[in-house]
């Protein structure tokens, strides 16, 4: 097993941005440039998984596998125009905690496809970052596949500079089954950020849940657009769905076009949007306490940005996320 | 020790006038407390001295040790020692308590020198504790889903945290139970000293049975109409304000009348003109 303090010793350079994560307090990490995998650092409870790769990354999660820690996966993109490609199996009763970091940070093109499959009673939580170069050309699609009594929970930050479409599809194929597409998104610049969420109910008693939380900066415009679909004869299911947003420039845009496609009576769906400038009686409150406007505002959005936070392991993921929401709230 | 000035001020809201012309003095070491029926302008006057966004200032002055407040942002006013416990806090989810008042004291201490995480902690204890308030609140999100009694004992906790010369508390005893009243009380009461100047709005007289005052004002359609001791609280909590009415020959207490009411006044003065009475 690899320790940190070795990482200086590696072929490959590993950017600054990304090197100040690996302390001791970081657990369970691998760390793919380019492809080749640099760095895998594992706890003798995730030897149990099977984890391999060539070309797609797959991961496969044993039956009743149960384990508190969280599994991440830094994902660098230097030289390559490159398709990254994941696959996570999540056997009967398994429960895995998972999380990965996209970076870039050069100009180039970024496919990534991530799929996970989540057998009888599995449970997934997944959570991600993406923080990609400006100059890239960005599409990132994450499908997730959900059985009888499994529950899948998808939490990602999309926090680039890149104009990036990014997709969550999930499936809700057996009963009781259950599913979240939970995105937080800040854009800034000229950039442009389209997220569009699928759950799709194709087994009874089924539960889906789409929450957003948006923030829009400068010239930038990001649209969400959820859609909660339920077929025919998929009794007593529910989609739900919540978009939640902040304006902050005079000329950004930001949209929540929620959809519901219902084609069966006995279930219960809804959604709610809020969008609209950063709450007047706030600001006055945090400034009645000698925060400046710009501190106001800062704590405020990061307050409101708390949901994806709280998936974040360490201090140094929360201070490098808190960072970026810094220089793109400015 | 401070001095707050108001003189002489007016200010408005949506074109409607709600200060009408209110005189003060607050130094350091005093306390005063104003009362007065509802919608007669409290509550306004505090927000105009913190620096309200909503309200427009038309005329007169507020000055603090000298200084212009009316020129300053409400941050500015607020570093500057002016405090204000508000009548209705607002919620902000997603900022624990500890955070929020972390970053309000850094902003107060010189450039780089912030405060140590250790002596801010200790500090933030000590003060929970005094204010019997919940353990758990350095990590609850500031306000959100707190009781009328806890926001308003989050007021005083930040105001202890804070250190402020000068100290507005709007109706900070509303929403207390009777032993939340007394601990409140006792707080502000040991937090008294010749560098804090107290301007207490209240309602009740219990709240004074803890806090001693200095001076007592009647605010009655916008302005301060009549002051005088602690005498005149008791009077007021027997007799209600119908007497100071009377005395000063006012009929409506409010800042400003329907404008139905209005309109009608309006059209018999017309007539009047029309019949050149
Ligand atoms: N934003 C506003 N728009 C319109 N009217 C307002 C606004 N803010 C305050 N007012 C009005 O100004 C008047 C004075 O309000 P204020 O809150 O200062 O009263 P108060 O003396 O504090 O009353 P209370 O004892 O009920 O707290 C009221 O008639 C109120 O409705
Ligand atoms: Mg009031």
């Amino acid at each position: 097993m690899m320790k940190y303090n070795d990482i200086t010793k590696l072929k490959k350079n590993i950017p600054s941005e990304i090197r100040k994560f690996f302390t001791e307090k970081l657990n369970n990490y691998l760390v793919i440039i380019d492809g080749e995998v640099i760095i895998k650092n594992l706890q003798s409870s995730f030897e149990k998984l099977s984890i391999n790769y060539n070309n797609v990354m797959d991961i496969v999660v044993p039956r009743n596998f149960s384990e508190k820690e969280t599994l991440h996966i830094f994902y660098i993109q230097e030289n390559t125009d490159s398709v990254i490609n994941t696959k996570i199996t999540l056997k009967e009763n398994a429960e895995l905690n998972y999380f990965e970091y996209l970076f870039s940070n050069t100009e180039s093109k970024v496919d990534f496809v991530s799929d996970s499959y989540i057998s009888e009673n599995a449970k997934l939580r997944y959570s991600g970052i993406s923080k990609f170069n400006k100059n890239s050309k960005v599409s990132v699609i994450r499908n997730s596949n959900i059985s009888r009594y499994g529950s899948s929970i998808y939490s990602i930050a999309e926090v680039s500079d890149a104009d990036a479409d990014l997709r969550i599809n999930m499936f809700l194929d057996g009963d009781y089954a259950n599913a979240v597409a939970k995105t937080v998104a800040i854009t800034s610049k000229k950039q442009k950020v389209r997220i569009k969420q699928i759950i799709e109910h194709n087994a009874p008693d089924t539960e889906g849940y789409i929450e957003n939380y948006g923030v829009s900066n400068n010239d930038s415009s990001l649209i969400f657009e959820g859609v909660g679909k339920i077929n025919k004869n998929m009794k007593r299911s529910i989609a739900r769905q919540q978009n939640k947003g902040i304006v902050l420039g005079e000329n950004s845009r930001l949209d929540a076009n929620p959809l519901l496609l219902i084609d069966e009576y006995d279930v219960e769906a809804s959604h709610g949007a809020a969008i609209g400038k950063i709450d007047e009686e706030q600001l006055y409150y945090l400034m009645s306490r000698g925060l400046t406007l710009k501190n106001a505002e800062r704590l405020i959005i990061s307050g409101f940005l708390s949901p994806i936070i709280k998936q974040l392991t360490t201090d140094e993921l929360i201070e490098d996320f808190l960072e970026v929401v810094k220089r793109k709230t400015l | 020790m401070s001095i707050l000035l108001i003189k002489n001020l007016y200010a408005e809201v949506d074109g409607k006038e709600i200060l009408k012309g209110v005189n003060l003095e607050i130094k350091g070491g005093e306390t005063h407390a104003i009362m007065g029926p509802n919608g007669t302008g409290k509550s306004t006057l505090a927000s105009v001295i913190m620096g309200h966004p909503k309200f427009i200032i038309t005329k007169g002055e507020i000055i603090l040790d000298g200084k212009n407040v009316l020129d300053m942002a409400v941050d500015e006013r607020s570093r500057a020692g002016i405090f204000l416990g508000m009548q209705n806090p607002a919620e902000v989810p997603g900022v624990t308590n500890s955070d929020f008042i972390k970053t309000a004291m850094n902003t107060r201490s010189e450039e780089g020198k912030s405060i140590s995480l250790f002596k801010f902690i200790i500090q933030y204890d000590k003060a929970v504790k005094e204010l019997k308030m919940n353990e758990d609140l350095p990590h609850r999100y500031l306000n959100e889903g707190f009781s009328g009694g806890e926001k308003k004992r989050n007021e005083i906790l930040q105001m202890k945290m804070l250190n402020p010369k000068i100290a507005i508390l709007d109706e900070i005893d509303s929403g207390l139970d009777v032993d939340a009243l007394k601990i409140v009380g006792e707080n502000i009461t040991k937090m008294k000293s010749p560098d804090l100047g107290l301007l207490l709005i209240t309602h009740y007289q219990r709240l004074l049975e803890y806090i001693s005052t200095d001076y007592v004002h009647v605010m009655m359609q916008g302005r301060i109409v009549k002051s005088g001791d602690q005498k005149l609280i008791e009077r007021i909590d027997q007799e209600g304000y119908d007497w100071i009415k009377e005395e000063l020959g006012i009929d409506d207490e409010r800042v400003f009348i329907e404008e139905e009411e209005e309109r009608i006044i309006l059209g018999t003065c017309a007539t009047k003109e029309a019949l050149d009475l």
